[in-house]
């Protein structure tokens, strides 16, 4: 079972099932181990010498049986989970080529007027955004890794104004957002009152995919003609420590309460955005969570009904 | 005019085939849903629908499986609209999983994997404007 493990004072790596493939590979190892542990009690029992006093009771081997059956299943479950994984992957990266493909091969017919051409032109360079931002998130992917595994940034931190950041990436969605007439709005006052003046000390490049990351889905997954609405807040309480809050709200899911923890968790994807948008690799929360991880900050939700408010939260000491 | 509908939740990736099939002189219209598919269907004279797999089923369908939408919009075609013809666009590589569509027979085009010209004529073919027949599975 994934056990949350402290590699570094603030920095939490957790293994486990947020892992297909380690998963897999964990389970295959504990498969093999109890399988030898069977193959060398049979043989010693085959060999009719007489019982040592280390030998496992016939109860136990009854249990090491069941355990093994159980972890064959598991282990099955967990390939397949890999496999539907890796075929996502495969269809995010070759979708977006293969309509530039027939985009191309439409722009050599000399029937299609020039006007449509140009529309066929635009269409290529959307996709060709989409894959752009999806290999960033993919190489993001190991390269946090690494970097998680350090407890050490690969690039260095810099004071960045967070509003402009924000707005830069609001305009960068803003067309795809206007595809179904959604609106994105950047709430300057909040992000003023938050800052009062101030900068935030951190990744740039990190930030701004973890950012782009709730952005795209809000566009994504919101319902037609509704706004986006990207604010900032100072939080403290119980709940939660002195922190700069950035939230991307929108309306359109409903999440799934017994969902909500396995949404940061590399390759999940709920119930209802899997009904709404069939399609998707599942990396982006876990990629945002990851980024923030490396802040020594944190990722949060907040959901009413079919509003959602997915959140950054960065430590005070952030602020400079 | 021959109306061709597109069903797909991805409509950007037919937006080839749909400028094409327009300089040709076809009608085009696109929905990204079956609920939706179905609201032109009944207003509409449709000659062929070329519908993706994976896609939503949209606000009629709430218990419909979205990995399997297609199926269930082309049952619905086949039964309410036996006149109209029907081409198959999906990503789909499993040949398993396209079993219904040869029941159905019902031509299936893989995205991206076949040549833009040989959808194109895949869909005038349905059409009843001629062209080659060829099965890709």
């Amino acid at each position: 079972m994934a056990q949350p493990r402290l590699d570094k004072p603030g920095v939490q790596t957790i293994y486990g099932h947020s892992y297909p493939e380690l998963e897999t590979r964990k389970l295959n190892i504990a498969v093999r181990r109890k399988e030898t542990y069977l193959c060398l009690y049979m043989s010693n029992s085959q060999q009719s010498r007489m019982p040592d006093s280390s030998d496992p009771p016939p109860s136990e081997l009854a249990t090491l049986k069941a355990e093994n059956a159980a972890l064959r299943t598991e282990l099955s479950e967990a390939r397949k989970t890999n496999q539907r994984y890796l075929q996502n992957v495969a269809h995010q990266l070759t979708a977006p080529l293969g309509a530039i493909k027939w985009s191309i091969e439409a722009l050599k017919d000399s029937t299609v007027p020039i006007q449509r051409k140009s529309k066929l032109l635009s269409s290529i360079y959307s996709q060709a955004t989409i894959l752009v931002h999806l290999i960033k998130n993919f190489a993001l992917m190991s390269n946090l890794e690494a970097d998680l595994e350090l407890g050490q940034f690969r690039e260095r931190p810099e004071p960045v104004d967070i509003l402009r950041l924000c707005i830069n990436l609001a305009n960068d969605f803003q067309p795809q957002a206007a595809e179904s007439e959604k609106t994105i709005i950047v709430d300057e006052i909040s992000f003023q009152n938050a800052l009062q003046g101030k900068k935030v000390q951190i990744v740039k490049n990190l930030v701004a995919q973890a950012v782009s990351n709730l952005l795209e889905n809000a566009v994504k997954y919101s319902d037609a003609r509704t706004t986006i609405l990207i604010q900032a807040e100072r939080a403290s309480g119980p709940q939660s420590a002195n922190c700069l809050v950035v939230s991307v709200v929108s309306k359109g899911l409903a999440i799934q309460a017994g969902e909500v923890k396995s949404l940061f968790e590399r390759g999940f994807r709920g119930s209802t955005a899997k009904q709404k948008v069939p399609a998707g690799t599942g990396i982006g929360l876990y990629l945002a969570k990851r980024v923030m991880m490396l802040h020594q900050g944190t990722v949060g939700l907040r959901t009413n009904g079919k509003e959602s408010s997915f959140t950054l939260l960065f430590p005070m000491s952030s602020l400079v | 005019m021959t109306t061709v509908l597109f069903v797909d939740d991805e409509p950007w990736f037919h937006e080839s085939i749909r400028i094409t099939l327009e300089s040709k002189g076809y009608e085009c219209l696109s929905v990204t849903d079956m609920s939706a598919a179905l609201d032109i269907m009944n207003v509409r004279e449709v000659s062929v629908v070329v519908t993706d797999i994976m896609m939503p089923a949209g606000k009629d369908f709430p218990n419909i499986d979205s990995q399997e939408t297609g199926f269930h919009l082309i049952k619905k075609l086949k039964a309410e609209w036996p006149q109209t013809a029907i081409v198959c666009l999906s990503v789909i590589g499993d040949e398993a999983k396209l079993r219904p569509l040869r029941s159905f027979r019902i031509e299936y085009l893989r995205k991206g994997e076949v040549p833009l010209a040989t959808a194109i004529q895949t869909i005038e073919r349905a059409a009843g404007k001629g062209g080659q027949r060829v099965w890709r599975f």
